[in-house]
């Protein structure tokens, strides 16, 4: 499965936040999304997902076999680096409120506390207001919520910059074992978690996305390598 | 010193300019038309600069014109049976002394002190008095005219007018003054917009004594006033040595417009909003709900917003019953009032369109629903299904019209049934026109807010209200409520147009919702 980008553009009056870009994900992989701020980071995954709408081009989910479909709202899950839980809600009934309108999609569901125990959420949490969880626990239901459907594209808009060292940890095995099968989009300022985490480093530069290719460079000289390009695209 | 005048002035400029563009670049039409690069148009600064200036010599004048000519001396006039100067001095003296505390400019939070001592760290002791000394200036010389023109006119004397203005910025300083010595006794900061219950107190005392005692003859006699106004001059000169001499100013600011510090940050200020909508939610964790899906969202959302809901629409409804109630008991005990009540529910119709606007509590419900529900769950792309938009739009219409319709109902029948007391109608009909367009009046805000709610869907992530178009729309269904309540027609005919309108719109807003919500109930960026 690829998701194909054709000729996005985003303008805010007079300014041009996504050029003409071109570039096709492959599922299997986390890509590492990287720009400077205001590059268009948050633009890009909001045309992405639909809250914007893109001035030109399309993007499209291109199977094995050739054949093109249209990307539909249960193709995508979106974390956001704020997470946004509905606070009146619990913990269980958000997740009960879930399945029930998403029967249909969500296979093989299992229980409630199954999902709950999958996300290490301790079982005297599970019925609190979601207004009281942590931020870190907000952060694993919103991650949690995101992943039962079985989206094949997930966007990351810098999830794990504000969660506690553990609970990172997790996410980032969690991110790792959902990759089979799927195109995972990681936002971030922080380098190293991108080399850590990600097969594929993108930027955001100019408007337009770019590989960069790691070929046979150690990890020092990759890391400059970046620098290096996001710093050029800081210097125009 | 003549600079930091020059700063202060500037830097109000800056702000109120910047304030008015950027409220044009929230007009839909007009922020397409206006360039990103408005704010540093210099035409338009310097431009504004003249309007400011303008506009500080005209408020030095206009206000104190108002004020004399209204609470002074227009309210004096009333009092006929006492000497013109003695009435003249006595409210002046009364209005004086509140005014000297009420209004000190020394202890007011503006935010051109936040930007200039707190942001932009400008000596506090010397911005302060520079424009303590300015604002003092401006009250003697914005008051002169008028003591002279409406101090003449009562027979004050000459060289008494020309010293008023003195006497009343004398007594300013001297509160000031007291002030600033109980901040050094006590290390309490005083706060002209968050004046204590006592100082409310004191204010209603004293103005009871300005304008009560004259209706009946008594007023403080002239040539006591007049020596009092005189002895604010040297009390004045007191003060204004305590004001120069006084050091700690950047502490007495500080604490002055801490409550600023949030309300200039737009982000706090939603986070603000957020909090108190949160504390809305009930932590009463025997709610559930056995329901499923999306009538089991809405069940749990009613339930846990209970308190601004049903027991807000509650209230409201006991206090119509009881009003109607009231009504009905006054016609008992006055049968004369009984034609002219009978006339004014026959005619007066429109007016309850405001009514009905007022008591809806769409704004709230649909605040609620941003703020608690949709502002999380529009970032889930599950959600934005759009036949999930649909079915959750049916369900909250259906809630907010249960709400709304409570009141009206007993506005209705309370209607109809004073309409049955005090002499009936020929027309049996109106009766059922009556409590229909008054149900049809709360159906049509019901609908209203909700429709304009997912059609212009107004916040962003942010929870900041993004969408002038929905300000708009919201100034507009205000105006039209208030100038129907202008209007004067029989029930017959009013009532019938407005069950007709109510009908159409109803289904112009459902082909528009399930035409265009889909595309617009989105998060704005």
């Amino acid at each position: 499965m690829k998701f194909v980008l054709e000729h996005l553009s985003k303008s805010f009056e007079k300014k041009k936040v996504l050029r003409d870009l071109n570039f096709t994900f492959e599922a299997g992989k986390i890509y590492g999304l990287l720009g400077r701020n205001g590059a268009g980071k948050t633009t890009l995954f909001n045309c992405l997902n639909r809250d914007l709408k893109a001035d030109k081009g399309k993007f499209y989910i291109e199977a094995e076999n050739g054949v093109r479909r249209e990307v539909v709202a249960a193709d995508m899950g979106y974390v956001l680096s704020v997470p946004t839980v509905p606070e009146f809600l619990t913990g269980r009934e958000f997740l009960k409120f879930f399945m029930d309108i998403n029967e249909m999609s969500v296979k093989n569901p299992k229980s409630i506390d199954e999902y709950f125990d999958d996300m290490s959420i301790e079982p005297e949490d599970r019925d609190k207001l979601l207004k009281d969880y942590s931020h870190g626990m907000k952060n694993k239901m919103q991650m949690l919520i995101n992943i039962i459907a079985q989206p094949c594209i997930l966007l990351l808009d810098e999830p794990l910059t504000s969660l506690d060292v553990v609970v990172a940890e997790e996410m980032k095995q969690l991110l790792r074992s959902l990759k089979p099968d799927r195109i995972i989009i990681f936002s971030t300022h922080i380098l190293d978690l991108a080399l850590d985490l990600c097969d594929e480093i993108v930027l955001l530069n100019h408007g337009e996305l770019e590989v960069v290719e790691k070929t046979d460079l150690d990890s020092r000289e990759f890391k400059d390598k970046i620098l290096a390009a996001l710093r050029e695209d800081g210097n125009e | 010193m003549n600079k930091t005048l020059q700063i202060s002035f500037s830097l109000k400029n800056t702000y109120r300019v910047n304030g008015i563009l950027f409220s044009l670049k929230q007009i839909p039409f007009l922020k397409r038309l206006l360039p990103v690069t408005l704010y540093k148009v210099k035409g338009l600064k310097s431009f504004a600069n003249v309007l400011s200036v303008l506009w500080e010599i005209v408020s030095a004048f206009l206000g104190k014109y108002l004020y004399f000519v209204t609470m002074v001396s227009g309210i004096g006039s009333l009092f006929k049976e006492l000497p013109q100067t003695t009435v003249f001095l006595h409210i002046l003296l009364l209005l004086t002394v509140v005014g000297s505390f009420a209004n000190t400019h020394l202890f007011n939070p503006t935010k051109d002190k936040y930007y200039a001592m707190i942001l932009m760290r400008m000596d506090a002791r010397e911005y302060t008095l520079v424009n303590y000394c300015f604002s003092m200036l401006k009250v003697v010389v914005g008051s002169l005219p008028f003591t002279i023109l409406f101090g003449r006119n009562r027979g004050v004397p000459w060289w008494f007018c020309l010293l008023l203005p003195f006497c009343i910025a004398g007594l300013k300083l001297f509160a000031a003054a007291v002030t600033l010595w109980d901040y050094e006794q006590r290390g309490f900061g005083y706060n002209e917009n968050k004046l204590s219950k006592y100082m409310w107190g004191g204010i209603a005392l004293l103005l009871a004594v300005a304008y009560v005692p004259p209706a009946f003859g008594l007023a403080v006699p002239e040539i006591v006033s007049m020596l009092l106004f005189l002895v604010c001059i040297p009390l004045g000169a007191i003060g204004l040595i305590k004001v120069l001499t006084f050091r700690d100013y950047y502490a007495i600011n500080k604490e002055l417009l801490a409550g600023l510090t949030h309300q200039t940050d737009s982000t706090t200020l939603t986070q603000l909003a957020k909090q108190v909508n949160e504390k809305k939610i009930s932590t009463d964790t025997s709610i559930t709900s056995d329901r499923k899906g999306f009538e089991y969202l809405n069940e749990l959302f009613i339930k846990r917003h209970q308190k601004i809901l049903w027991n807000a629409t509650k209230r409201i409804s006991y206090v119509c019953a009881f009003l109607v109630a009231a009504v009905l008991a006054g016609i008992y005990l006055l049968p004369e009032a009984k034609s002219a009540v009978n006339k004014i529910v026959l005619t007066w119709l429109p007016y309850f369109a405001f009514i009905m606007y007022a008591l809806n509590r769409g704004t709230n419900f649909t605040q609620a629903l941003f703020m608690n529900c949709d502002h999380s769950l529009l970032t889930y792309s599950f959600y934005k299904q759009p036949s999930f938009i649909l079915r959750l739009f049916q369900i909250r219409l259906r809630e907010i019209m249960k709400i709304n319709a409570v009141p009206a109902l007993v506005i209705g029948v309370g209607l109809a049934l004073i309409l049955l007391a005090t002499g009936g109608t020929d027309n049996p009909l109106n009766y059922v026109v009556l409590i229909v367009s008054i149900l049809c009046m709360s159906l049509f805000f019901s609908i209203h807010y909700l429709t304009i709610y997912y059609l212009f869907q107004p916040y962003n992530a942010g929870t900041e209200l993004k969408s002038g178009t929905y300000q708009i729309v919201l100034t507009i269904t205000y105006a039209v409520c208030f100038a129907l309540m202008q209007l004067r027609m029989p029930i017959m005919i009013f009532g019938v147009m407005t069950i007709g309108f109510c009908v159409l719109y109803s289904i112009a807003a459902s082909i528009l919702v399930y035409r265009l919500a889909p595309k617009t109930f989105r998060l704005r960026s």
